[in-house]
């Protein structure tokens, strides 16, 4: 058996005492820098890069693994907590972790997002160890047309999460697009709206603007709605190590499914460079959210709807290790951090980089297993201490919030214009909130405008501006058809409904 | 969240005391007065002093580098600094840090805002070119002492592995004869990845559709993906693809072959004399600074690039070591500078 000897050679890389112990002090600093707002794992891994240059490459490799993980761990804790997200990927998960924590249910909504990562990320390298080369293949057949179909499927599946009000919900989706066009324009090289500033020329990034629109936007509603004078315990309702702090069994029972769709959903979107694991969160979420027998649930705490983008964005982070293990392709901003580690270290990437170096590939791929259940029993550890931390008194967190936020924003990449976006932001999604407008909608059309915008003029150059390349290549004509059938199936279902209704109604 | 706010505490002491466990790392500390104090001294009062004695170097070096860590630059300023440090080159410390943005507007932007300051100090790259020309970042190269240019980056044209031509003529024929036009990849708008292609396209009488990515991962995946026809790499970054038989090397951009792709014919053993256009790898002072500095930074710099790392570093990132020192390394800004000027306006990226 290749993938038991495959493993085997691993385990033996990885499971040495040194070696653990780099992953669990990995898994413990990522989990610190993923806690402050901002930092999710592209930041913590390139912060945290120098420190693994003195180590040899495999015991590095081993250590960053940990940091990935654990950034995203802690990352989510934020995204439940504070409502304020640390990276694109999680933020699907404030829509339903916020509300849970806000009901006093923060305990097992933490329990939960841990498990739900865990298997995520397990099922990620179980996927990767037995079908890398199946999924290497699937990868290399992406290019710029296959993206931008996936773009468009991903911007269809916004429309679920935008809320009660869908035509707000779009208003929002084009406020964040506007924000997007800020900055250079990759085809023709041309700046459009920097205002002469040489910070804006690479845009406006989307950490501030997350940072603000949730983080800032949910204390300042808070304070509007006077919950700062409240006592801790009725804000945030917390039961320490009692009834009502683990999960209860209809929390397991429910989303057992939803965590296997999601990991298996996150992994295959996030093995496509580039498309990675916001939008495989996205789609988790709206596909749970479809499938839900109480869909208006959604948005108000459903367990389901925090377990499904978890699981989904620790598998895709999973899958994104395989277009760089096989194809030396990287997939998103932490592998390519990751890439440039490799370099550094004097490793090729590259299609000959797991048959020339084994040992370093499958002890990378086995120390994320490792890291993923170290990151388990701490979280599962430190859990308490972070719930007993909403038990301060609201007045008195506040400050300290506004700190993180500020601290995160701009030690990101020292911008002092980045942290005027983020409070701007702030006050910005204060009233979005007042007035039902969607900031989740906001984000992730910034993430996934550009995309969509780059992909397909990409497309259009390499064809000569002809649209037929949309149906010659078979993946973008199956994604083509999937995006058709998203849109038009709920027109059709609405007419038989009335038609049925109608004919009732003419019955009776 | 008190616990929480603690926590961070601890971990920025834990990381300082790990940061000063590791070389890299501990160039980043950044003892906030000192740069400061260099800053705010007057030129003028600094020139008289280096006339009355030349003491150099009395301070703390700062290093600016225009882009993020991990990256080609950062890589480049790193090894120097490295250098300088192990063969006790500069005797006070070396302060490294990334300011990234703009394509190096931000980074190379600080530097112009510390004009006659003998202690400030970058690297440059292509966009030390580029940058000014398409983004009127209110410098160009003419703002800066040049000290050296220490290597140069060429690319490399590749295909896939498994596309029907083999060597760059029976590419250049392909795209004579076929209808649809050849679409070539490269990163960026505004670059000497789609100079190049441009270049070549000009001389050999063909016609090309440039189209523009992000990343290198953005790029190769196109590639491979059958979706555009060919693309300009960076040699290290396309080495492993092209042992493992995924990409083809057709020519590469350099005045003479790199020992890691002997087989490689350059473009202009192939006739086309143009296609070659190195990106300045060089080192730059901040403008109007003392001749004396000048001149030490060159005599240091040439001891840097005797050394036995830094020609490991050419090696492993696959660059051609070409040395050219003070207005030699000016002359030769000017005239790439003017290339690129050309160029862009021809293919109408910048107005004139």
């Amino acid at each position: 058996m290749d993938l038991l000897s495959n493993l085997a050679l691993g385990f033996s890389v990885a499971v040495t005492p040194l070696n653990l112990l780099f992953v669990t002090v990995g898994a413990f600093i990522g989990m610190l820098v993923g806690v402050i707002p901002g930092f999710g794992p592209s930041a913590g891994i390139a912060i945290l890069l120098p420190i693994t240059l003195s180590l040899d490459p495999t015991s590095a490799i081993i250590m960053l693994a940990g940091i990935y993980y654990g950034s995203m761990y802690g990352g989510t804790i934020t995204s439940i907590l504070i409502n304020t997200p640390g990276e694109s990927a999680t933020v699907a998960s404030t829509l339903d972790g916020y509300p849970l924590a806000r009901q006093g249910r923060a305990g097992p909504a933490l329990v939960m997002q841990a498990i739900a990562s865990f298997v995520g990320g397990t099922v990620g390298v179980i996927l990767i160890c037995s079908l890398a080369p199946w999924f290497a293949k699937v990868a290399m057949s992406f290019g710029p047309s296959e993206y931008f179909m996936l773009v468009v499927l991903g911007l269809l599946m916004l429309t679920v999460m935008m809320g009660e009000n869908q035509r707000y919900g779009i208003v929002s989706a084009l406020f964040g697009f506007a924000i997007a066009m800020v900055g250079v324009d990759v085809v023709s090289g041309q700046q459009r709206f920097t205002f002469g500033s040489a910070e804006l020329i690479n845009g406006i990034d989307f950490i501030p603007v997350a940072i603000g629109l949730f983080g800032i936007g949910e204390l300042l509603s808070c304070v509007y709605e006077g919950n700062h004078r409240e006592k801790p315990q009725d804000m945030m309702k917390v039961k320490m190590f009692g009834k009502g702090f683990w999960p209860n069994a209809v929390d397991y029972i429910e989303t057992k499914w939803t965590m296997f769709r999601g990991s298996v959903l996150g992994f295959v979107v996030g093995v496509l460079p580039g498309a990675g694991a916001t939008i495989a969160s996205l789609m988790s979420y709206s596909l749970e959210k479809k499938m839900s027998k109480t869909p208006e649930k959604f948005g108000k705490g459903a367990m389901a709807g925090l377990v499904a983008p978890e699981a989904a964005n620790n598998a895709a982070s999973s899958g994104a290790m395989i277009p760089l293990l096989t194809l030396g392709i990287p997939g998103s901003g932490s592998t390519a951090v990751l890439l440039g580690a490799f370099l550094m270290w004097g490793l090729q990437p590259g299609p000959l980089l797991m048959i020339e170096h084994p040992e370093f590939s499958w002890g990378l791929i086995t120390s994320m297993y490792m890291g993923n259940i170290v990151l388990l029993l701490v979280n599962i550890v430190a859990i308490p201490i972070f719930v007993k931390a909403l038990q301060v008194p609201y007045k008195l967190l506040l400050p300290v919030i506004v700190v993180l936020c500020v601290i995160g924003t701009y030690s990101l990449h020292g911008s002092i214009i980045e942290t005027w976006i983020m409070l701007i932001c702030g006050v910005l999604g204060f009233f979005m909130k007042l007035y039902g407008y969607s900031p989740a909608a906001t984000v992730l059309a910034l993430v996934l405008g550009p995309m969509a915008e780059n992909t397909l003029r990409q497309t259009l150059i390499a064809s000569s501006g002809s649209f037929s390349v949309f149906v010659q290549r078979p993946v973008t004509l199956s994604l083509l058809i999937i995006v058709l059938i998203a849109i038009v199936f709920p027109i059709i279902m609405r007419i038989i409904n009335k038609s049925r209704k109608n004919n009732r109604d003419i019955v009776a | 969240m008190k616990k929480l706010f603690s926590m961070s505490v601890a971990l920025i002491l834990l990381l300082a005391v790990t940061a000063c466990g590791s070389k890299p790392a501990a160039n980043d500390a950044k003892p906030a007065d000192q740069p400061q104090q260099a800053a705010t001294q007057p030129a003028a009062e600094k020139k008289e002093e280096q006339k009355a004695e030349f003491n150099y170097p009395e301070k703390n070096l700062n290093w600016t580098i225009a882009f993020g860590p991990g990256g080609g630059n950062d890589i480049m300023s790193r090894t120097i600094i490295d250098i300088l440090k192990k063969h006790d080159l500069y005797s006070k410390d070396i302060i490294a840090e990334n300011r990234q943005g703009g394509s190096g507007a931000v980074g190379w932007g600080y530097l112009n805002s510390h004009k006659g300051d003998p202690y400030q100090i970058s690297s440059t790259s292509g966009s030390f070119i580029t940058t000014p020309l398409v983004s009127d970042p209110g410098f160009n190269y003419e703002s800066f002492t040049p000290v050296a240019l220490m290597a140069t980056d060429d690319m490399v044209l590749v295909v896939k592995g498994d596309a029907p031509y083999n060597t760059l003529e029976e590419f250049i024929e392909a795209a004579k004869t076929r209808d649809k036009k050849m679409a070539i990849g490269g990163i960026g708008a505004v670059n000497v990845d789609a100079i190049l292609p441009w270049l070549l396209a000009k001389e050999a009488g063909f016609e090309i559709e440039y189209v523009p990515f992000q990343g290198d991962g953005e790029n190769t995946s196109a590639l491979l993906s059958n979706s555009i026809d060919a693309m300009m790499a960076n040699p290290a970054e396309a080495l492993g693809q092209i042992q493992a038989g995924q990409m083809k090397p057709l020519a590469f951009s350099g005045q003479v072959r790199i020992p890691q792709l002997p087989d490689v014919p350059t473009f202009i053993e192939k006739g086309y004399k143009s296609v070659t256009l190195p990106m300045p790898r060089g080192v730059v002072l901040a403008g109007d600074v003392p001749k004396e500095v000048q001149d030490w930074w060159v005599d240091t710099m040439k001891k840097v690039t005797e050394t036995e790392e830094w020609k490991k570093y050419i090696n492993d990132n696959s660059l051609t070591e070409y040395l050219l020192f003070g207005d030699d390394f000016t002359k030769y800004l000017e005239e790439t500078n003017k290339v690129f000027r050309d160029v862009l306006i021809e293919t109408g990226a910048l107005k004139q």
